[in-house]
């Protein structure tokens, strides 16, 4: 029987498992109670031992109060709002709402992350993981995303087209962050932690928000040096985004990411018998149990028939997970429950 | 008379040309946008309904048809739509006036609990450039909102958006309030998570899988 880490490094090298790798994901604090009860558990550790789960995701201690949440590291919004990581708004006007020139990045006070992550903490988080499990740090580095918020979404998507030195200026100094922050942390867990969720949501359920060609001159680079960075401490990188991104699947894959995740099932090209015609053995994925139709209102015997749909497609490659990862309170727990059953039956 | 600045006009609003200063698209660099050209059109005494219907109306629908394909992106279509906007103050006055009528009144929102907004917003523009008023109420709208608004605009239809599984739940409140105050009124929903068969089960008159399929079932509505 392998182990959770070798079950992962296998399915990510698309090589023969024992068992299909699996995530529960991130359930959300007001889906946790709910879980605890139906599981006989009292803790997010319990549930993962019980379910056999293969991946320990570890959050970023960084102490940047209110949120204290790497993903609200810059307060662009000029509004106010609650500044944590569901609350947060990527299209309210931003600090760079009415700047034009890329010498002006430097009139925002970009922080230091050497100031907000505590080192020991990230160290002792990692090393108190049983090291069977896939240790997956969630550094998110979501530098689209946090662009878009530095001028407010709908104007940072009109200046990648009419002022893109401008909207580069900026990302770079985004990216420029992460990349000082991941040093901080890699170099904190160092040994102690295989992989890395790092990410952007790029798709709706349509099709991609912004075209190929300005991700890949704007988004992509920056993208390159996270994913290079991590590689260069020996961590395997998995890429999130939401939505339906198919037609920048080659490029992920190009940029040398181990694994696509979430596969959002339902979103257009996203569903797995695509994806495998079209990738399958050229990268991994990981997700595609779909949570935005059947993990909320399916019963356990559909999620089950899907998990064994999913396993025949991809006997490896494919880490199966919810096709989002913050499992929200409207999830069955008993649906949860299916998810995994099926994957060793 | 000449149909070129008719035909001018819709082309900056297909491919997002604002103004004479605008950098954007490369290829229309220093040329006048729909905002000088509209400007002209008028004091040239073209009817303002020819420029709305068959500049304005007709280029955002073709934006719309290609963003409906991915030819275009949420980038090109926001600067459609800002160039359609430009084009659309000149127009303001005989919106005024009555000599320019909207195809009608459209109240949109995102339902209560949900801070999403950018489908929304596609929305709102592609209904705008559709030759609608839209009368647009944000996110996280309550219930009581959607009814107040509805009071002020009796006529109108509404459009409720959401984008996640735990607050598509809450648009069927909002539909059974505006069924008590206003049977009559017709309510399209739509967001990532929404689906035909979902409208079809909380009463909803119709369903949008996106902005421009939301336009296509407003403008059946009006004609």
């Amino acid at each position: 029987m392998m182990t959770h880490k070798e079950r992962f490094l296998a399915t990510l090298a698309n090589a023969p498992v024992d068992r299909p790798a699996s995530w529960l994901g991130l359930p959300v604090p007001a889906a946790q109670q709910g879980l605890f009860s139906h599981f006989g558990v009292n803790s997010i550790d319990a549930l993962k031992l019980l379910l056999d789960d293969d991946i320990y995701p570890l959050e970023v201690p960084y102490h940047y109060p209110p949120s204290n949440h790497i993903a609200c590291a810059f307060k662009f919004a000029k509004v106010n709002h609650d500044d944590t990581p569901d609350e947060r708004t990527l299209t309210a006007p931003g600090f760079f709402e009415d700047y034009e020139d890329p010498a002006d990045v430097d009139k925002f006070d970009w922080p230091d992350p050497a100031r907000y992550i505590d080192r020991n903490e990230a160290a002792a988080m990692a090393k108190a993981i049983d090291e069977k499990y896939a240790r997956m740090g969630v550094m998110w580095s979501a530098h689209f995303q946090d662009a878009c918020s530095a001028f407010g979404m709908e104007k940072a998507l009109m200046v990648m087209l009419m002022n893109p030195e401008m909207f580069t200026a900026v990302i770079d100094k985004i990216t420029a962050f992460y990349l000082r922050a991941n040093e901080i942390y890699y170099e904190a867990t160092r040994g102690y932690l295989d992989a890395v969720l790092i990410g952007n949501d790029f798709g709706s359920q349509n099709g991609l928000m912004v075209d190929p060609d300005s991700l890949r001159t704007m988004v992509f680079p920056g993208t390159k040096l996270l994913v290079d960075q991590a590689k260069s401490y020996g961590l395997k990188v998995i890429h999130h985004s939401c939505g339906s991104i198919y037609p920048i699947i080659d490029d992920l894959i190009e940029l040398g990411v181990d694994a696509i995740h979430p596969i959002q099932a339902l979103a257009k090209d996203m569903d797995a018998p695509t994806l495998k015609a079209a990738f399958g053995g050229k990268t991994a994925f990981c997700g595609g149990v779909d949570a935005q139709h059947l993990l909320v209102h399916g019963t356990p015997q559909q999620v089950e028939d899907k998990v064994h749909e999913l396993k025949e497609l991809f006997p490896t490659g494919l880490i199966i997970s919810p096709s989002h990862e913050a499992i929200l309170p409207d999830i069955p727990p008993a649906n949860v429950q299916a998810l995994f059953n099926a994957l060793t039956i | 008379m000449n149909t070129q600045l008719i035909e001018q006009i819709f082309t900056c609003v297909e491919f997002g040309k604002i103004n004479e200063a605008s950098p954007y698209p490369a290829t229309m660099k220093g040329q006048p946008g729909s905002d000088e050209l509209t400007k002209l059109a008028l004091e040239q005494g073209y009817d303002p309904n020819v420029i709305l219907y068959d500049a304005l109306i007709a280029s955002m629908n073709k934006v719309g048809q290609k963003f409906s394909e991915n030819k275009i992106f949420v980038p090109q279509m926001l600067l459609s739509a800002k160039s359609m906007s430009a084009a659309m103050a000149h127009l303001k006055p005989y919106f005024s006036s009555g000599a320019v009528k909207r195809k009608g009144t459209f109240i949109v929102g995102t339902v209560f609990g949900d801070l999403h907004d950018i489908g929304k917003n596609l929305l709102s523009m592609m209904v705008e450039g559709a030759g609608w008023e839209v009368v647009d109420l944000g996110v996280d709208v309550k219930t009581e909102k959607f009814i107040e608004t509805l009071k002020l605009y009796p006529d109108a239809v509404v459009g409720i958006s959401a984008l996640l599984t735990t607050t598509m739940v809450n648009i069927p409140q909002v539909i059974t309030a505006i069924r008590e105050v206003s049977p009559a009124t017709k309510v399209i929903v739509g967001g990532a998570p929404l689906s035909a068969d979902f409208a079809k089960s909380v009463g909803a008159d119709g369903y949008g899988r996106d902005p421009q399929e939301g336009v296509q079932w407003l403008d059946k509505l009006a004609s």
